[in-house]
C-alpha cells in the first residue's frame, strides 16, 4: 500500500505531461478565475489565521492566568462546544450570514471562523507551562493585560504559535463546504471551491487536461508550503494528537 | 459589567457594518433590466435598449449582464434573498417564476394596462394557461423557447436504409439495432445510436425523458393540483423505451461525454437536442458531415402532433420596480414583431409565439437559415414545465426512479412510475 | 474583559445557531418566501425519509470500511517505520502529503484513477485480461471506493500518530518478551496493542468525526450516485437546505444527525476505550 502512495502520485504526473501542454494550463486561465480565487484564499486563510492567533492567546491566557468568576464555566463550554458537530449549525449559521447581508462577503468566510475552541484549550495548555513570576515581574513593571500577551506570552510561545497557525491555515485554506454555502459570487470564491465547481460543473467541458490543471493549482500552493515547512506541519499535527 | 458593555459595543458595531453595506438601490432613477450573460443576448440588449432610449427619454433603460456566477438561477436567489433585484429579467426559467411568485417577489403582470391583449395577442390560449400561477395570476410573459428534437447524422442513418430518420419507438429499436457494431471484436460496443448521460441529476431529465414524455402524451402535465399526473401509461412507455434503449446497450450507460463529441465523430447517430447544437456543429463539423433534425420519436401508436420540451425562459418584473408600467411599455418593444426577429437574427433562438412558422414577417428570417424551419414548425407543440414551486425535486425524484428503472433495470418501468409518483405526491403533503 | 469577544461570537455562531435550529425544525421556510409554522411536519417527514436513513446507513458503511482499514494499514505502516530502515523521513513525509492537500485535489486525482473506461485502474486491469471494474457506477461497492481513497489520503496522518504512540511503549517489556522467547506476533498482540489503546481510541474518534463530515468526495466524485449509494448525510443535509431550500426540514435533518453523531462517539469510548 505504502509504496503505491507515492505511486499514485506519480502515474498520475505521467498521465498529466501526455494530456496537459502548457495549452491546458492557459485554457483553464481563461475559463476561470483562479489567480483571483488564490488571492482569495490568501486573505481568508490568513486573516484567520491572524483573528484566531489572536483572539485564541488572548482567551488561552485569560483561562490559563487570571482569576475571574465564571472562568470555569467558560471552559467547559468551550469544550462543550468541541464536542457539538458542525451539522447543527450549518443551517442557522447560514440564515444569520443572509440576515446580516454577508453572503457573498469575506465577512461570511472570515469571522465565524476567528474564534476556535480548539486553539483557545493549546494556547491555555501551553501557557500554564510558562511560570507565573514572568507574569508577575511585568506586572510590577506596569505592563497592562494585551502588552504581557503580546510582549511576554508570545515570544516565549513560537512552537505553540507556530503549530496552531499551521493547522488553523491549513484547515482553512481546505474549507469548502461552508464557502460553497454562502459565496456565490465567483470573484470570491477560495480556491477549492472555484476548482469543485469546476470540476463538478460544466465549465471544463468535460476536457480532462483542463481539470486536472486546475487540481495541480489547488494542489500548488500547499505542495510548497509543505516542502518549506515540513517538519512544522508533521510537529504541529502529531501534536493535536497527544493533546486530546 | 464590563464584560457585558463590550458585548453590547461589539453587537451595536456589527449591525453598523450591516446597514452600512447595503446597496444604494433606492437612488436608482432608470430601470435596470439584467439579460442574460450570452454575447449574442447581450448584443440583443444592447440594440433593445438603445432603441428604446433614443425614443423614451423619461424612461431610460439600462441593460446589465447578470453578473457571473454558478449559475443564473443562482444569482437571482440571491439577489432576490438581499433585496437586490433588477426591475426586468428576461432569462427566467419558466419553471422557477412559481416559486418567486408565490414569495411575493413578482409584479402581477395582468394588473399592467394592456397586458392581457399583448399576451392573447402574442400566444395561443393553451400557452397562457401553462404560465398561469396556482394564484390564477400571470407573474411572466414567455419570451424564447429552445425546443428538444432529434439530431441525426443524414449519412450514417442512410447507411441503414430505412424510410428516412426514425420516428416511433419500433423504427428507433429497428434502426438501433442495424446500427450497433462491435468494429474491433473486443467484447465491448463501439458505436451507439443515440447517447443521453446517465446522470441522476434532475436537469439531465430535460434531454430524456421529459421531452419524450411530452412527445407521447401530446403535451401532458406531470403535475397538477398539486398531485402528480404523470402516473399514466404515457410516462410508463417512455420508460420501458428508454430501458430497452440501454437494456439492449442501443444507448451508452457509459460517460461519453467524457470524450470529444462523439456524435459529430460518429460515434452516435443521434441526440436529443435543441438548435443550440447548430452553431457547435457548424463549427466543429468533420468534412462531408451533414445533419439534420427531426420531431422525437413516440409510440407506435401514437397520433396528433408531436409535442416537445421547449425549455422557454420568459421574463418578469420584480416588485422592486419602481415603475411596472413603464418597464412593461419596454418588454413590449423587446417581445414585438421587431424584437422578435431581432432575437431570431442575432441569437437563433425562437420567440415564442403563435404561428412563427407561417407569420410572413419572419419567412425571409427562415429562407436564409433552413435548419431552423423545423423548429419553428415544432413551437406550435412546444410545452415548458407546470407550475410548481418544487419542480427541481419532483425531476430530482423521477431521476432517481429513472436511474433504478431505465439505468439499472431494477424495476419495471410500472414499478418505477409508480414509486415516483408517490414520491412525488409525498412531497406535497406539506 | 479579555473574554468577551469569545462571549459575543459563542452567542452568535454557537448558542444562538442551535436555539435556533431547534426552533426552526418545527417551521418552513425557503428563504425568500416567509417563514411557516409546520408543527411537527418536519419529523414526520424526516421518520418517512428513506433517503436520509440510506445516507446514514452509507455513511456508516463509509465509517464501518475506513476505520478498520484505517488502522490496520496504519499501525503496519507505522510498524514498519519504526525500525530503522532508510529513507524512513522521507516516506513519513511522502504519506504525509496527502493529508495536507484538499480532498478536493484527491477526488480529482482518484477520479481519473476509477473512471470505467479511461480510469488508470480499469485500463491496467484489461491490460492484464480483467474485466473492468464499476469502481463508481456499481452502487454495490462505489462507498468502498471512496472509503479506500480517504483511507490513502489520511494514513499519513495516523502514522504519524501511531508512531507517537508506539515509541511511548517501554523497550523493556519488549526485552523482557524476548527473553521468554515470545514471537513477534506475540510481542504485537500481547504488548504493543494493549498499550497504545489510547491512541487506537483517538485515531477511532478523529476518524469517525472525519468520516461523519464526508461532503465534499462524494459530492465530486459522484453526486450521491449510483442509486444514492453515495449520498453521504451530510451531503443529503447540504442538498435539502441548499438546493431546494427547505430550512427547515434541513435544520431537522441535522439535529437528528448531531444526536446519532453523539450516540456513536458514545459507544465507541465504552467499547474500544480501556482504562489502564
Amino acid at each position: 500500500m505504502g509504496s503505491i502512495a507515492p505511486e499514485n502520485e506519480i502515474g498520475n504526473l505521467t498521465l498529466m505531461p501526455k494530456s496537459l501542454t502548457l495549452s491546458s494550463y492557459s485554457q483553464m486561465l481563461d475559463k476561470i478565475p483562479i489567480g483571483g480565487a488564490f488571492i482569495n484564499s490568501l486573505i481568508v486563510a490568513s486573516s484567520i489565521t491572524i483573528g484566531v492567533l489572536i483572539f485564541g492567546s488572548m482567551i488561552g491566557y485569560a483561562l490559563s492566568k487570571l482569576a475571574f468568576k465564571g472562568r470555569d464555566l467558560i471552559f467547559y463550554i468551550i469544550i462543550f462546544t468541541m464536542t457539538l458537530p458542525f451539522q447543527i449549525t450549518l443551517i442557522p449559521q447560514y440564515i444569520i450570514m443572509v440576515k446580516f447581508g454577508w453572503i457573498d462577503t469575506y465577512l461570511a468566510l472570515i469571522v465565524p471562523y476567528l474564534i476556535n475552541a480548539l486553539s483557545i484549550i493549546m494556547f491555555r495548555q501551553y501557557f500554564k507551562s510558562i511560570p507565573d513570576s514572568l507574569i508577575d515581574a511585568a506586572r510590577i513593571d506596569g505592563c497592562n493585560e494585551l502588552q504581557i500577551i503580546f510582549r511576554i506570552l508570545w515570544p516565549n510561545s513560537m512552537p505553540a504559535i507556530i503549530t496552531i497557525g499551521i493547522i488553523t491555515f491549513m484547515a482553512s485554506w481546505n474549507e469548502v463546504l461552508w464557502p460553497l454555502i454562502v459565496i456565490r459570487d465567483e470573484s470570491l470564491m477560495p480556491m477549492p471551491q472555484l476548482v469543485t465547481l469546476f470540476a463538478v460543473g460544466g465549465r471544463a467541458e468535460s476536457q480532462l487536461g483542463v481539470k486536472l490543471a486546475s487540481a495541480v493549482m489547488l494542489a500548488l500552493p500547499i505542495v510548497v508550503a509543505y516542502l518549506f515547512f515540513q517538519k512544522y506541519f508533521i510537529q504541529s499535527m502529531a501534536s493535536t494528537g497527544i493533546k486530546e | 459589567m464590563k464584560n457585558l458593555l463590550n458585548m453590547i459595543i461589539i453587537v451595536l458595531l456589527t449591525y453598523l457594518l450591516n446597514s452600512c453595506s447595503s446597496s444604494n438601490k433606492d437612488s436608482r432613477d432608470e430601470i435596470l433590466y439584467w439579460c442574460s450573460n450570452n454575447n449574442d443576448e447581450i448584443k440583443f440588449a444592447k440594440l433593445s435598449t438603445d432603441e428604446w432610449n433614443k425614443n423614451n427619454p423619461n424612461d431610460q433603460v439600462k441593460y446589465q449582464a447578470v453578473p457571473e456566477g454558478r449559475s443564473s438561477e443562482e444569482i437571482i436567489l440571491a439577489a432576490v434573498v438581499g433585496n437586490t433585484t433588477p426591475d426586468i429579467y428576461s432569462n427566467m426559467w419558466q419553471g422557477d417564476v412559481e416559486a418567486y411568485a408565490q414569495a411575493g417577489v413578482l409584479v402581477a403582470l395582468d394588473s399592467l394596462n394592456g397586458f392581457l391583449d399583448f399576451l392573447y395577442e402574442r400566444c395561443d390560449s393553451s400557452v397562457v394557461e401553462e404560465i398561469k400561477s396556482l394564484d390564477g395570476h400571470i407573474y411572466q410573459i414567455p419570451w424564447k423557447i429552445n425546443p428538444i428534437m432529434l439530431i441525426y447524422n443524414i449519412n450514417l442513418i442512410n447507411e441503414l436504409e430505412l424510410n428516412g430518420p426514425p420516428k416511433t419507438y419500433s423504427e428507433v429499436f429497428n434502426a438501433s439495432q442495424k446500427f450497433q457494431k462491435d468494429f474491433d471484436n473486443d467484447g465491448y460496443v463501439d458505436r451507439w445510436f443515440g447517447y443521453s448521460e446517465v446522470e441522476v441529476t434532475w436537469w439531465q431529465r430535460f434531454f430524456d425523458f421529459y421531452p419524450l414524455y411530452l412527445a407521447a402524451s401530446g403535451g401532458a402535465p406531470l403535475v397538477k393540483n398539486n398531485r402528480a399526473a404523470f402516473n399514466n401509461k404515457y410516462a410508463i412507455e417512455v420508460f420501458s423505451f428508454l430501458q430497452e434503449m440501454y437494456n439492449k446497450n442501443y444507448f451508452s450507460k457509459e460517460k461519453l461525454s467524457a470524450r470529444q463529441d462523439v456524435f459529430l465523430a460518429g460515434v452516435t447517430a443521434t441526440r436529443f437536442v435543441g438548435p443550440w447544437e447548430i452553431a457547435h456543429a457548424e463549427k466543429f463539423k468533420p468534412k462531408g458531415f451533414e445533419y439534420e433534425y427531426n420531431f422525437m420519436p413516440v409510440p407506435d401508436d401514437h397520433i396528433g402532433p408531436v409535442y416537445t420540451y421547449g425549455d422557454p425562459k420568459n421574463i418578469v418584473i420584480f416588485k422592486t420596480c419602481k415603475d411596472p408600467q413603464a418597464a412593461w411599455n419596454y418588454v413590449k418593444t423587446m417581445i414585438s414583431d421587431e424584437g422578435d426577429l431581432k432575437l431570431l437574427s442575432l441569437t437563433n433562438q425562437l420567440p415564442r409565439r403563435k404561428k412563427l412558422n407561417t407569420n410572413p414577417f419572419f419567412s425571409d428570417y427562415f429562407l436564409k437559415n433552413p435548419k431552423m424551419k423545423i423548429f419553428a414548425d415544432q413551437s406550435e407543440y412546444v410545452k415548458g414545465t407546470d407550475a410548481s414551486p418544487v419542480l427541481k425535486e419532483i425531476f430530482d425524484l423521477i431521476s432517481q426512479q429513472y436511474e433504478a428503472c431505465v439505468v439499472y433495470g431494477m424495476k419495471t418501468p410500472e414499478q418505477a412510475i409508480n414509486d415516483a409518483a408517490d414520491a412525488v405526491n409525498l412531497l406535497f403533503l406539506e | 474583559m479579555l473574554v468577551s469577544p469569545y462571549l459575543v461570537h459563542f452567542f452568535l455562531f454557537v448558542a444562538f445557531p442551535v436555539a435556533f435550529s431547534i426552533v426552526l425544525t418545527s417551521h418552513k421556510w425557503n428563504i425568500i418566501s416567509p417563514m411557516e409554522y409546520t408543527g411537527l411536519n418536519n419529523y414526520i417527514r424526516l421518520f418517512n425519509d428513506k433517503t436520509f436513513f440510506k445516507s446514514i446507513g452509507n455513511t456508516l458503511i463509509f465509517l464501518v470500511i475506513h476505520i478498520p482499514l484505517q488502522i490496520i494499514v496504519a499501525l503496519f505502516l507505522a510498524e514498519i517505520l519504526n525500525q530503522k530502515i532508510k529513507l524512513r523521513g522521507a516516506f513519513r513525509g511522502a504519506f504525509f502529503l496527502p493529508v495536507i492537500v484538499s480532498g478536493v485535489v484527491v477526488t480529482i486525482l482518484w477520479q481519473q484513477l476509477y473512471g470505467y473506461d479511461t480510469g488508470l485502474l480499469n485500463r491496467l486491469l484489461t491490460g492484464i485480461g480483467i474485466a473492468k471494474v464499476g469502481w463508481l457506477t456499481d452502487p454495490n461497492i462505489a462507498m468502498s471506493s471512496i472509503a479506500l481513497m480517504a483511507t490513502w489520503k489520511n494514513v499519513g496522518l495516523y502514522i504519524i500518530l501511531f508512531l507517537v504512540g508506539l515509541q511511548t511503549v517501554p523497550t523493556q517489556y519488549y526485552e523482557a518478551a524476548d527473553l521468554e522467547g515470545a514471537t513477534h506476533m506475540q510481542k504485537f498482540f500481547k504488548i504493543t496493542l494493549p498499550m497504545i489503546n489510547p491512541t487506537i481510541f483517538m485515531v477511532v474518534i478523529l476518524s469517525t468525526i472525519g468520516g461523519f463530515s464526508l461532503f465534499i468526495e462524494p459530492y465530486i466524485m459522484t453526486g450521491g450516485g449510483p442509486l444514492n449509494s453515495t449520498v453521504s448525510a451530510v451531503l443529503y443535509i447540504y442538498k435539502q437546505g441548499f438546493f431546494y431550500y427547505h430550512m427547515g426540514y434541513a435544520a431537522t435533518l441535522g439535529l437528528f444527525f448531531a444526536f446519532i453523531i453523539l450516540a456513536v462517539v458514545v459507544i465507541q469510548k465504552k467499547f474500544i476505550e480501556k482504562d489502564h
